[in-house]
């Protein structure tokens, strides 16, 4: 089919070429417009539109109980701000997104350094390494609640019989555990994303680096410093930052696991925005506080993809 | 790179100390506990996993909780949606991002600016356009419909496809578009009919990632479906709350959920680094 193809063309082509005129001749000189403009438009009907038209939203009263759009200024804004939950929100999405990605990134280096040797069975260990990122985060959380819930739970059997005295913790429920049981989720589903980038990275640093630092007698420890750091670094720098604006919307697996409890113990940002938003509908008051969100986030966003970019440039 | 050096690097990665062994090996544990257990207790029967001390093999395992799940938890509903929703997202977005993606990369469209304008969605937080958004279906009646989800999850996807494909197309040589267009070609004719083609595994490694994304996907469908257009990850809301009853539909909901997308996924193993960074490294 190609080579008739091309002798077809070449026969047909000047033909075609005069031929080509109004519609078909305007379509092929704006070709680069037309094929950017469906992604485009999609992106400013479904993103940009609504970000405009939420901050309308944001300074009017929309709010399911209350009728009518009156224009009410920044007092969502000090509704949100006033609201205590809200406050305690932005705390526990800093001190996931601090944990989960810190222990991420330590593991998923771990991981890293260790399946850069070869060894036998390496490819059935990586097929198995990576298999969380292909699972949904529902589920993580929801089969991290199956192994840690009270009384039917494995996890405190297991407690229980190592440390020889009985053990009972609501994970689920109680607080400093159910922290620890979302950090779990979290941290099994996204260290393989870490691993798999900086194993990347890794094995791309050239081996006559170590080699040379060999022959001059630079041991593992300084080798690791003087070499396999700086060398990883702008891939360090793009995991993390990719993990860092993940991390800070963590919601599917406080849905699953906590709810959110006890009371508002577990309430992240995203998930204080869902339920102020959705399931008590002032609609007015979560769009404020999303953009209160955004601001906070944009600050971080901005610094580390400017960080990002420079690396990317300099590399 | 001459034999000796060869043969003196693979030495120097063949002595792993015994630490990263023991390290893989409690990774391997910590990964594979919660899949054995969510396995398991799918094929429990419901006395087995509601025993102290836990059942950790059943003597009669049962089938039981696969048809409770996907008939009287509406979970083949949900899979039948999922697999609608995911498809048809997966071919506009593919469709879509590679028509961006070869216009940025072959006619600059834009300069640097809209190529990281599209790139910046990825990273918008899905709460902040969320309400504005429900309130836009709500007025065009697309909440809790196909479309509505195909729609939202294709601009969602969009930053992955049209960057995985925008990589894509700058490291491919232009040579043999150019000579179609000298062969009378049209620029349209080059794009399908020489450039799709020859980017056809980049394509299909894009497509599996955006197929993957939506039928992981959570929080939009939450929100945006309820008795019609709800996929798979949402049925695990009906499971909340129970206390225990129904962990045996829930795992086995799950299993009939991770198979497909990590099949998939293997499929696309070699295109991993690229899909998760959207192209930024080539792995």
């Amino acid at each position: 089919m190609a080579s008739s193809r091309g002798t077809a063309m070449a026969i047909g082509a000047p033909i075609r070429r005069r031929r080509a005129h109004g519609f078909s001749a305007w379509c092929e000189q704006n070709l680069k417009w037309l094929l950017v403009a469906p992604a485009i438009i999609l992106i400013l009907a479904l993103t940009i539109y609504p970000l405009f038209f939420s901050i309308w939203v944001a300074f009017v009263n929309y709010d399911f109980s209350i009728p009518g759009h009156d224009f009410v200024g920044l007092q969502n804004f000090e509704r949100v701000i006033a609201d205590p939950v809200a406050r305690s929100s932005v705390g526990v999405t800093i001190l996931f997104t601090v944990a989960n990605v810190s222990i991420e990134f330590l593991a998923g280096l771990g991981l890293a350094l260790a399946m850069t040797r070869t060894f036998r069975g390496r490819g059935t260990i990586m097929a198995v390494l990576i298999v969380p990122l292909f699972i949904s985060p529902v589920i993580v959380g929801q089969f991290w609640a199956l192994l840690l819930q009270q009384p039917f739970g494995p996890t405190n059997y297991i407690l229980s019989r190592l440390l020889g005295h009985d053990v009972q913790i609501g994970w689920l429920t109680e607080a400093p555990w159910n922290f620890i049981a979302i950090i779990l989720a979290d941290v099994w589903q996204w260290t393989p994303f870490v691993f798999v980038i900086l194993l990347a990275g890794l094995t791309a640093i050239p081996p006559n680096l170590y080699e040379a630092a060999e022959l001059d007698g630079v041991s593992a420890w300084q080798a690791f410093w003087s070499i396999t750091v700086p060398q990883l670094m702008p891939m360090i720098l793009l995991a993390v930052t990719f993990r860092l604006l993940d991390a800070v919307k963590i919601f599917d697996v406080i849905f699953m696991i906590t709810g959110g409890g006890p009371g508002t113990r577990t309430y992240t940002s995203s998930f204080y925005l869902y339920q102020i938003g959705f399931q008590q509908f002032h609609l007015s008051q979560a769009t404020a506080g999303s953009w209160i969100f955004l601001a906070l986030i944009a600050v971080v966003i901005m610094a580390l993809v400017r960080r990002l970019l420079k690396a990317e440039r300099t590399q | 790179m001459s034999e000796p050096l060869r043969q003196r690097r693979r030495a120097r990665r063949r002595r792993a100390p015994i630490g990263s062994y023991i390290f893989v090996g409690l990774y391997l544990i910590f990964l594979l506990t919660p899949l054995y257990w969510m396995a398991i207790t799918s094929i429990k029967p419901t006395d087995d996993y509601m025993a102290i001390p836990p059942v950790w093999f059943p003597s009669h395992p049962t089938l039981a909780h696969f048809t409770g799940a996907l008939f009287t938890y509406r979970g083949l509903q949900g899979l039948w949606n999922s697999l609608i929703i995911s498809s048809a997202t997966t071919v506009l977005s593919a469709l879509i991002g590679t028509m961006m993606a070869y216009s940025l990369a072959r006619f600059r469209t834009g300069g640097e600016h809209l190529a990281f304008w599209v790139l910046s969605q990825r990273f918008l937080p899905p709460v902040a356009i969320i309400l504005p958004l429900f309130l836009l279906y709500r007025f065009l009646h697309l909440n809790d419909t196909y479309i509505g989800l195909i729609l939202a999850y294709t601009v969602f996807t969009l930053p992955l496809s049209v960057w995985m494909m925008y990589a894509y197309f700058r490291q491919m040589p232009a040579s043999m578009e150019e000579a179609a267009l000298v062969d009378g070609c049209s620029r349209w004719q080059a794009l399908w009919q020489v450039a799709v083609p020859l980017a056809a595994p980049g394509i299909v490694a894009a497509a599996v990632f955006v197929f993957i994304s939506c039928w992981t996907e959570f929080f939009f469908a939450v929100i945006l479906s309820s008795r019609n257009a709800f996929t798979l990850p949402t049925v695990f809301r009906g499971f909340l709350g129970f206390q225990g009853s129904q962990y045996g539909e829930s795992s086995a909901l799950s299993v009939v959920s991770l198979v497909p997308s990590i099949v998939l996924g293997m499929l696309v193993q070699r295109h991993l680094v690229r899909g998760l960074t959207l192209g930024a490294v080539r792995g």
